[in-house]
């Protein structure tokens, strides 16, 4: 092998990847957020008595969670603009993107963690007299929340790690710069490497904490 | 709105669609095999008593589960031909890339079943005086993977949509070839769509399946 390992270019170029997983870091918490919201309602959508809001629900949801994300982010990116005749900003694009493949994923960690709570939990809220509303919020998300937290935060890992699919669009995530100062330098391996090491630096610490969140869920239930 | 939606032009397409679906389908079903059998090595590994096998295992797991898979795909296309000294297709750095990426994923599914198995049946073992072996090959090991089986099934179906990535590094495979039909004809609308439907219509069965075997088939049989 005559490929000399040297890290001086990618340190040099160490704003640019900086800058990066800003924009990374960005899109993933902007999503997360609206993605723990939204996929709380869609569960909700998606466990309605009525059918007309049953069915399209479940059709989003299943859409989204069986295609690749990868041929949503360039949906949204090339057909969004021609149908709706809408320009967005290419960050609020892939906000949109990644937001809707997380709200499909959480809402099917509700439903499981919503199926988790007893009946009688329901029963109560009734003979108590809560409305629905205050049933949902005060009694099946508070719990729904916790029974779901470790898949939500697995899926929150994964879409951090989804949300490098954006690079493919040309927004200037991680991922992106990652690849320029790798073209850039003519230094694959040592940029790839250093740019594997930041997602992983930052996916380790939520790894963990999953792990731990899954062990205490364990033993809280037996 | 100025764009006219026209689906009829997609059947002049379908064969090179066809040849890319195959094309998806065969590197799926190749990291498939290669990564369970890797997967399953790995969960050994990850179990072992022997300090240096459970870290070496257990560094592969976590990074290959915390890294997208698009760089791991990148590092290998760009930088394993770079180190090794010799060229790599494309179709053989898709296959590395997204083996690994399997066989971090159903490690875990295997190891997590593995654990769950419970401990009464190791004492049962000694009790009936079964060695090591035995035990390992008739009774862990048959429980353990039909307890798998749905969660990886469901790795499956993540494979099989990671390996639209494999279009990222120029492999014909379904999303290349549509994205490429929906630049040449300017209809990304139709070609897109369709290409999502595609991929849609063999994953969505698959997860159907994943549920039903969730339901009942696992506990009628194993639990």
């Amino acid at each position: 092998m005559n490929y000399e390992i040297d890290f001086f270019y990618v340190l040099k170029g160490i704003d640019q990847l900086l800058e990066g997983l800003l924009v990374t870091v960005q899109l993933t918490l902007t999503s997360v957020v609206i993605g723990v919201i939204g996929g709380f309602l869609v569960c909700l959508m998606a466990m309605s008595q009525s059918r007309l809001i049953r069915l399209p629900t479940m059709a989003f949801i299943e859409v989204f969670r069986c295609t690749p994300a990868l041929i949503q982010i360039v949906w949204i990116f090339y057909c969004v603009p021609m149908l709706f005749n809408v320009f967005l900003d290419p960050f609020v694009m892939g906000v949109l993107a990644l937001s809707l493949n997380l709200i499909a994923f959480n809402a099917e960690a509700y439903r499981a963690a919503i199926q988790a709570i007893p009946k009688a939990h329901l029963d109560a809220s009734i003979a108590l007299g809560l409305t629905p509303l205050q049933t949902n919020l005060y009694v099946v998300l508070p719990q729904a929340i916790r029974l779901g937290m470790p898949v939500l935060v697995t899926n929150a890992i994964s879409i951090f790690q989804q949300s490098a699919l954006v690079a493919i669009v040309a927004i200037e995530d991680l991922m992106y710069m990652g690849k320029l100062l790798s073209t850039e330098t003519y230094r694959p391996i040592e940029t790839f490497t250093f740019v594997a090491l930041m997602y992983f630096a930052i996916a380790l610490p939520v790894m963990l904490l999953s792990s731990r969140l899954e062990k205490r869920y364990k033993t809280a239930n037996s | 709105m100025t764009y006219t939606i026209d689906f009829l032009f997609l059947f002049e397409y379908w064969e090179v669609l066809l040849e890319g679906l195959m094309t998806s389908l065969q590197v799926t079903g190749l990291c498939l095999l290669l990564g369970l059998a890797l997967g399953f090595l790995v969960s050994l590994m990850r179990v072992s008593s022997n300090k240096l096998i459970y870290s070496v295992s257990t560094v592969y797991v976590e990074f290959f589960r915390g890294t997208p898979v698009l760089i791991q795909l990148f590092w290998i296309f760009f930088c394993l031909p770079l180190i090794l000294g010799t060229e790599i297709s494309n179709f053989s750095s898709a296959v590395i890339a997204l083996t690994l990426y399997m066989g971090a994923i159903s490690s875990e599914t295997f190891r997590a079943s593995l654990l769950s198995i419970d401990k009464d049946q190791s004492d049962a073992c000694v009790a009936l005086g079964l060695d090591s072996l035995t035990k390992i090959m008739h009774v862990i090991l048959p429980q353990a993977i039909l307890r798998a089986v749905p969660t990886l099934l469901s790795n499956t179906v993540s494979l099989f949509k990671e390996s639209a990535l494999v279009s990222a590094v120029g492999m014909s495979d379904l999303m290349y070839i549509g994205q490429n039909i929906s630049s040449v004809t300017a209809k990304p609308v139709e070609m897109l769509t369709a290409v999502a439907f595609i991929y849609f219509i063999i994953a969505f069965p698959l997860t159907r399946c994943v549920s039903l075997l969730e339901g009942k088939l696992i506990h009628k049989i194993a639990i």
